[in-house]
């Protein structure tokens, strides 16, 4: 049984009343908003009934309230108008029961208006969830009427933006019938919005072409990929040809759903016609370079027979000229006077240098070109190095100058093309001797760089050096850094260029450090690879030198040896220098005379011009070695030119052994003494 | 959390320190929502990416920052949805301080996956009371203080906040004594 306290708390709102209907007590929240209702007094003097649910004209009686029991009773305080929602209840006597409930309220507010506040209720009392429910509901259709504002207000932008936006935008749902069309897709189609919105796509936009393109482009976007770009062409009502370029993809309902697709458009016609043009510009003048390269081929062909004739021209009669200054020094002809020796050992001596003229020449413009060619090979270093030193020890001596090498035992051996590597060190030597005074030194050095995989040649002097402005200059074509030094000291000024190109070509560098009256230092690298770290890669490309000691049969009824070229001074030249050294000599004038002279003198050996009017040397070489009698018989090529491939065309053609002109007749003597004595096996030989 | 939490840290720099350091706040703390739902439930991580840009953007200490928006979530924020609940929890200051273990039961019904803080009341004097609170999210007692400051300052009654324990010292809850009237002057 519950103490009337704790009534109280349960039902703060509650009346308790008489058989007589007279109130007995009321609960505390109650009493206080409702003053009147005080133990004694008439229950209907302070609350009418609000009658929903009770039957109208029924008496309001204690008998009726009792047979009620289950249903909800609504009361109104008489003073303050507070509706209450009541429970008739029978308590521990038939003669007392109670009316149990809390005041209707359906705001917040309200409850202030009533003066009450939510610990007025009891905590089992659901109106204070109903009220915060009511609360939470209320914040929550406040925040989606925020929501739909802006929304309205992001549509009406987007909607403002799609109608004003320069390219043709359009929309289309699942079924194909337009839904958007701005004022661009206005202009571009000739269709009015009003007229083009619940339409097919394809009744308003047929000037577009292929249609095919267009429906897989929008077939796509309904599919949910994003469909990417079409190109295609639109015939506008006018008849004007546009070209456009179409973007599609998928527009997506609230659920995520593909609803329609969304098409923009970009006239791209002056794109496309600039294009065009561009195409056309561009094809014109990949033709005209075609046309230039085609003429700059023609060009570089030209040249490289301007270079290969001059080399004739110039080296035959410089042939001649070398040729027989040598025969007459050696007394060929007789004897000389001493004016007479001296006179030619200066013919021979401007002859060589014209040589080196001619061939530093060739050089550069083989390199300029590209045609220079690597002959490597294992090389000794110390060979290399007193090979170079000898070719400028006369030089040196006759300017008191020591010249000395000081090598480095870690290289022994390179792999290499010796011939240019000696090319670039004599170069440099020969330099160096001639800029260092009287009595002055230089050293050939040689250091393998282990940090750099590099073995460096460093050629230094005690000469005149060369100023830093100088140095800039030093490595550029046809420069003497000082014209006054070419007075002093004779050179072409092609000397450093080849010297700088063929050490890039040998996969290294040249550097130069120089102090005005102390000297200088020219260092060439090259890769050090040795014989055994190169043996895989090593290609079977080492040329043979010729050389060895040189001799002659010495008896004029000597080996017979039939000399074929047309220009008779090198014929006779090297016929006369032939039958000195105890020859037998038979000379032709060309390839056909040559094989016809071969045919019927069966010589032991032949020299053969390349470059002959009828038939040329290399036609005479293949027909000779057609024959099986001259399947051995050594054939020594002779050519004008020094271009490259020269070689191999002789040595392809059947040769044993090519020598360019002019020929230094020592080592052709020593070649062909070699060849006769050698067994019958081919063999390469060049100087 | 509560959108309406979020939405009170919105309020507060757009209102005290405009709408571009709001801009530049989400765009430090990556939140790319362009309005917060109240009653909406969000992931923590995005309130306390919001705190973390705000104190870098107005330079203000973190505590600094979670005090100023509980005081101001209770003046202004929830007073613009919630005022009359608010009101109605209480006719002064003491009787809403005794009614709030209950108001937060009864949001935890409403809400049972937001996970409400729980408080709980104990020591309650003429003048005094102890407030526990329970809450599995790190780092709010600060905010707890503001929101304590701002109730104070809604029912102009002086109250005065002093943190007894601390989570995030190792206790079990934080615990505030809560003083009001001539207690908070004393």
């Amino acid at each position: 049984m519950l103490t009337a306290a704790q009534f109280s708390r349960l039902f703060p709102f509650h009346v308790i009343l008489d058989s007589q209907m007279r109130i007995v007590s009321v609960g505390g929240v109650l009493a206080r908003i409702c003053p009147t209702a005080v133990p004694g007094v008439a229950f209907g003097e302070c609350f009418s009934l609000v009658r929903i649910g009770v039957a109208s004209g029924h008496p309001f009686d204690r008998e009726y309230i009792l047979s009620q029991q289950n249903t909800l009773f609504v009361f109104r305080t008489s003073a303050s108008q507070v509706m209450l929602r009541f429970q008739a209840l029978v308590l521990d006597s038939p003669e007392r029961f109670a009316f149990v409930g809390s005041p209707w309220v359906r705001k917040p507010n309200e409850l202030a208006a009533l003066g009450l506040v939510m610990s007025d209720f009891a905590l089992h009392d659901s109106t204070v969830d109903l009220l915060q429910l009511i609360q939470t509901a209320t914040v929550s259709v406040r925040d989606a009427k925020d929501l739909a504002a802006r929304l309205e207000l992001q549509r009406n932008d987007l909607e403002e933006l799609i109608a004003s936006a320069n390219v043709p935008i359009l929309g289309v749902d699942r079924q194909g019938f337009i839904t958007e069309w701005n004022r661009a897709s206005e202009r571009l189609f000739g269709v009015a919005r009003d007229a083009a919105l619940g339409r097919t796509l394809e009744s308003q936009t047929a000037g577009l072409r292929p249609r095919e393109r267009v429906a897989a482009l929008v077939h796509e976007s309904l599919d949910g990929r994003s469909a990417g770009e079409i190109e295609c062409s639109l015939i506008a009502a006018a008849g004007r040809l546009s070209q456009i370029r179409m973007s599609g993809s998928p527009r997506h309902g609230v659920d995520g759903e593909v609803v329609g697709a969304l098409l923009i458009c970009h006239d791209i016609t002056a794109l496309a016609e600039y294009r065009k043009e561009l195409e056309e510009r561009v094809a014109a003048r990949t033709t005209e370079l075609s046309k230039a390269n085609a003429d700059l081929s023609r060009a570089m062909s030209a040249k490289d027979d301007f270079l290969s004739a001059m080399s004739h021209e110039l080296r035959t009669p410089l042939n001649a000229v070398l040729g027989l200054s040598e025969s007459l020094l050696e007394g060929v002809y007789g004897p000389l006077t001493d004016r007479q020796t001296k006179s030619l050992g200066t013919i021979a001596e401007s002859g060589h240098h014209l040589l080196t003229l001619i061939n530093d020449l060739l050089d550069i413009a083989k390199l300029g070109a590209g045609k220079m060619e690597l002959s490597l090979g294992d090389v000794s270093v110390s060979d290399l190095c007193a090979t170079s030193v000898r070719l400028v020890i006369q030089q040196a001596l006759a300017k008191h100058i020591s010249v000395r090498v000081i090598s480095d035992e870690a290289v022994d051996s390179l792999v290499t093309d010796a011939r240019r590597l000696k090319q670039v060190l004599v170069n440099l030597l020969s330099n160096a001797v001639k800029f260092t005074n009287n009595g002055g030194s230089v050293v050939l050095e040689v250091c393998g760089r282990s940090d750099d995989g590099l073995v460096a040649f460093t050629v230094h002097d005690t000469g005149i050096g060369i100023s830093a402005e100088d140095l800039k200059r030093l490595f550029v074509p046809f420069t003497q850094i000082d014209s006054r030094l070419s007075r002093q000291y004779s050179g072409t000024g092609l000397g450093l260029t080849l010297v700088r190109r063929l050490s890039l070509l040998l996969g290294g560098d040249v550097s130069v450090m120089s102090e005005p009256g102390v000297g200088s230092r020219f260092t060439v690298t090259v890769p050090w690879v040795t014989p055994s770290n190169a043996a895989e890669s090593r290609s079977n490309t080492a040329s043979v030198t010729a050389g060895g000691e040189s001799g002659s049969v010495g008896s004029s009824a000597g080996p017979l040896i039939l000399v074929v070229d047309d220009d008779i001074p090198t014929q006779e030249t090297v016929s006369d220098y032939l039958i000195s050294n105890g020859y037998t000599v038979v000379a032709a004038s060309n390839g056909l005379e040559g094989v016809r002279s071969a045919k019927l003198r069966e010589p032991r050996l032949i020299l053969m011009d390349t470059q002959m009017p009828g038939m040329n040397g290399l036609d005479a070489t293949r027909e000779l070695r057609a024959i099986r009698a001259f399947d051995a018989t050594p054939i020594v090529a002779l050519t004008s030119g020094a271009m490259a491939g020269d070689r191999e065309r002789c040595l392809e053609a059947g040769a044993n052994a090519y020598f360019s002109k002019p020929v230094h007749l020592k080592e052709l003597l020593s070649t062909i003494d070699s060849l006769l004595k050698a067994p019958s096996a081919r063999r390469e030989a060049t100087p | 959390m509560y959108g309406m939490v979020n939405k009170a840290i919105e309020d507060l720099v757009t209102i005290k320190f405009g709408e571009d350091k709001w801009k530049e706040i989400k765009r430090r703390s990556g939140v790319n929502i362009d309005v917060f739902i109240s009653n909406d439930a969000y992931d923590d991580s995005i309130t306390y990416g919001l705190v973390g840009a705000a104190s870098e953007v107005l330079g203000l200490t973190p505590p600094q920052i979670l005090f100023a928006f509980g005081e101001f979530w209770v003046l202004h924020t929830a007073r613009l949805g919630y005022g009359d609940l608010l009101s109605a929890a209480g006719r002064d200051l003491p009787e809403f301080l005794d009614y709030l273990p209950s108001f937060h039961i009864r949001v935890a019904l409403i809400f049972p996956h937001l996970k409400p803080p729980r408080f709980e009341t104990s020591d309650r004097g003429e003048n005094h009371l102890t407030m526990h609170y329970f809450s599995h999210r790190p780092g709010l007692s600060e905010f707890v203080k503001g929101l304590f400051s701002g109730i104070g300052k809604m029912y102009e009654t002086p109250l005065k906040v002093t943190q007894t324990k601390s989570k995030d010292a190792g206790d079990d809850h934080d615990e505030y004594l809560l003083q009001w009237g001539a207690a908070a002057a004393a």
